[in-house]
């Protein structure tokens, strides 16, 4: 099996909790014999690598450097995104299985090849925007709620981290709760739940 | 190539969607490149009435939801209106097995969606630049201005070639961008002289009497009523020229100077000479540029200037000023008058030479006419357009993505 999985924060770039969750998921992933790309962030370190532990990382900057704020920065890094995801497509001969986009940052790539290639995407939600903005509603945090939706509508599967997150999606979303898995980091069962669910949906394509 | 060769265009307008001159120039341009045997698929922003799939003169449009997000500003609403627009345009494609050849971006509205599907699908984009962030604004002074002309900068390279639609477009946009001379081809706007064919002459001197008594020439200005326009110095000339001719200037079109100018023919008394008509419809615009005795085109900035094609296409003598795209379209003595930028002696000069002078106006203007059909053709620019995408994809089929 063949993943390119999708965060905006990355070793050695770490802004939050995100970073270090997405290379302990890339790495028992290698380990499970799942082959694992992760499609990050970066502003000079580009390119692809490898790193230590077999995950392979792919890590774009910003085309446009001046900005207004963190949503158009963000709607114009997608692009390169797209064409770091569709450079690893083409060069495994188009044997990717599966996309995992970790919060709203690449969803836009990540609905994108789904249309242009019939990829399952699933969306790990890491947090939300009605939590980090505190029930704000100014048009941005608007904006980045409908990027959330988006998200939610078009992936296969949500995978969230605990049963309270859970409640929440249905909340705020509307989401069918059993299109939703969760899946707690700290459990035992953590890599058994996710590669069931990535299997579930390598199988149903 | 075996197979017909298909483009995908990316608009933010399209009939009846029209903000501004994006929307006819790619109406034309795709009705055009259908007739000289390309498929052409167009995807641009939704309109309230407009069906979301449609097949207009040969071109298939598909109209995407482009108000589905909420954004804090235009420029934010461009990027999330891309976001939509690129994955209508991804799931279009796919649908079609993948079989279009070139996509083709018209200005930094549609760069994001442009950029990403190339890479997606691999298949070279082609961009247009009809005016610039740093044109339109004289000069960067703001990040959100910045941001813009960063993007604009990011889709002419990302292009394989860059198309603008005058010379002195070419020049501005490689000055803008830093592009090498080689990715810049120019290839002109069009007017369609059909449009300007179809009425009775019967009809038109009835219409003429709404803007001029019989005995009074008629000087027509069209266009925004702004200081780069010149419409103060076409003003500032109306007792030069009356001293010589008899005439009545009418003036289309709306803008911050209109008040002030106003102001000032009824300081001179001049009110019965100078008519303000504001925004008018097509029609009757039409109309105007072909019972004009002259049109005036004042500007002291233009990258093309559409409004001078379009007074040649209806037979209207010309007066233009020397300058940017102006200077291009129209040949001094030939099928026009070309004189000093912002310099009322040599706008009455030049206007009364063509009011007080029946043959050499009636030269000038079927040569004009002549030049319309021969250069600024539709079918011709299609064809060019056509010849444009050829020459990419065989560059292209060289490459490691064919």
């Amino acid at each position: 099996m063949q993943v390119i999985i999708l965060s905006w924060e990355f070793p050695p770039r770490i802004v939050g909790q995100l970073a270090d969750y997405v290379r302990e998921l890339a790495a028992q992933l290698v380990k499970n014999n799942v082959e694992t790309c992760v499609v990050t962030y970066h502003d000079y370190l580009t390119g692809q690598h490898e790193e230590s532990g077999g995950i392979k990382t792919y890590r774009v900057s910003n085309p446009v450097r001046t900005h207004i704020g963190v949503l158009t920065w963000v709607l114009t890094l997608n692009q390169e995104v797209e064409r770091a995801m569709a450079n690893i497509y083409y060069n495994t001969n188009k044997q990717i299985d599966l996309l995992d986009a970790h919060d709203w940052h690449f969803i836009h790539a990540a609905v994108t090849l789904k249309k242009a290639f019939n990829l399952p995407f699933i969306y790990s939600v890491e947090s939300l925007e009605e939590h980090r903005s505190h029930g704000a509603n100014s048009p941005f945090n608007m904006a980045i709620k409908s990027i959330e939706w988006l998200g939610l509508y078009e992936a296969k599967k949500v995978i969230v981290k605990s049963e309270w997150m859970r409640d929440e999606v249905i909340r705020v979303y509307k989401v069918p709760i059993d299109k939703i898995k969760v899946v707690a980091p700290k459990s035992k069962t953590w890599m058994k739940d996710i590669l069931e669910t990535y299997k579930a949906l390598e199988e149903a394509q | 190539m075996t197979q017909e060769l298909t483009v995908m265009m990316l608009t933010w307008e399209f009939p009846p969607r029209i903000i501004g001159g994006i929307s006819p120039h790619v109406y034309h341009l795709s009705k055009s490149l259908a007739k000289n045997g390309a498929k052409v698929y167009v995807v641009t922003c939704d309109f309230p009435g407009a069906p979301q799939h449609e097949v207009v003169d040969g071109v298939e449009v598909f109209r995407i939801d482009s108000y589905k997000n909420p954004s804090p500003n235009f420029a934010t609403w461009v990027y999330l209106m891309n976001m939509n627009m690129q994955k209508e345009a991804a799931a279009i494609v796919n649908s079609l097995g993948g079989k279009v050849d070139v996509f083709h971006a018209h200005d930094w509205l549609v760069a994001n969606a442009g950029i990403g599907l190339k890479h997606v699908f691999r298949k070279p984009l082609l961009a247009t630049i009809h005016s610039t962030e740093i044109g339109r604004r004289d000069g960067i002074r703001t990040d959100y201005e910045r941001m813009i002309h960063e993007t604009e900068a990011w889709l002419t390279y990302e292009a394989w070639k860059v198309i603008c639609c005058s010379n002195y477009m070419v020049s501005h946009v490689r000055w803008a961008f830093g592009l090498p001379e080689d990715k810049l081809i120019m290839v002109p706007n069009g007017v369609n002289v059909q449009e300007y064919a179809t009425n009775k002459n019967a009809d038109l001197s009835q219409f003429r009497r709404k803007f001029a008594l019989p005995e009074e020439k008629i000087v027509l200005f069209v266009g925004r009523l702004v200081y780069e326009k010149g419409i103060h110095v076409l003003i500032n000339t109306v007792p030069k020229v009356l001293e010589k001719v008899n005439a009545k200037f009418v003036v289309v079109g709306n803008g911050y100077m209109k008040e002030p100018l106003s102001n000032l023919i009824r300081g001179l008394s001049l009110t019965h000479k100078v008519m303000f008509t504001g925004f008018v419809d097509e029609e009757t615009l039409r109309n105007l540029q072909r019972c004009a005795d002259v049109s005036v085109v004042p500007s002291f900035f233009e990258p093309f200037g559409i409004v001078a094609l379009e007074a040649m296409a209806a037979k209207s003598p010309l007066v233009v000023s020397d300058t940017g795209g102006l200077s291009e379209i129209v040949e001094h003595d030939v099928t026009g008058v070309k004189v000093y930028p912002n310099n009322l002696d040599s706008l009455a000069w030049g206007i009364t030479r063509v009011l007080l002078d029946e043959k050499y106006a009636n030269w000038l203007k079927n040569n004009a006419y002549k030049k319309t059909q021969e250069e600024y053709n539709w079918d011709r620019i299609g064809r060019q357009t056509k010849n444009v995408y050829e020459a990419v994809l065989n560059e292209y089929s060289k490459s490691f993505w064919a």
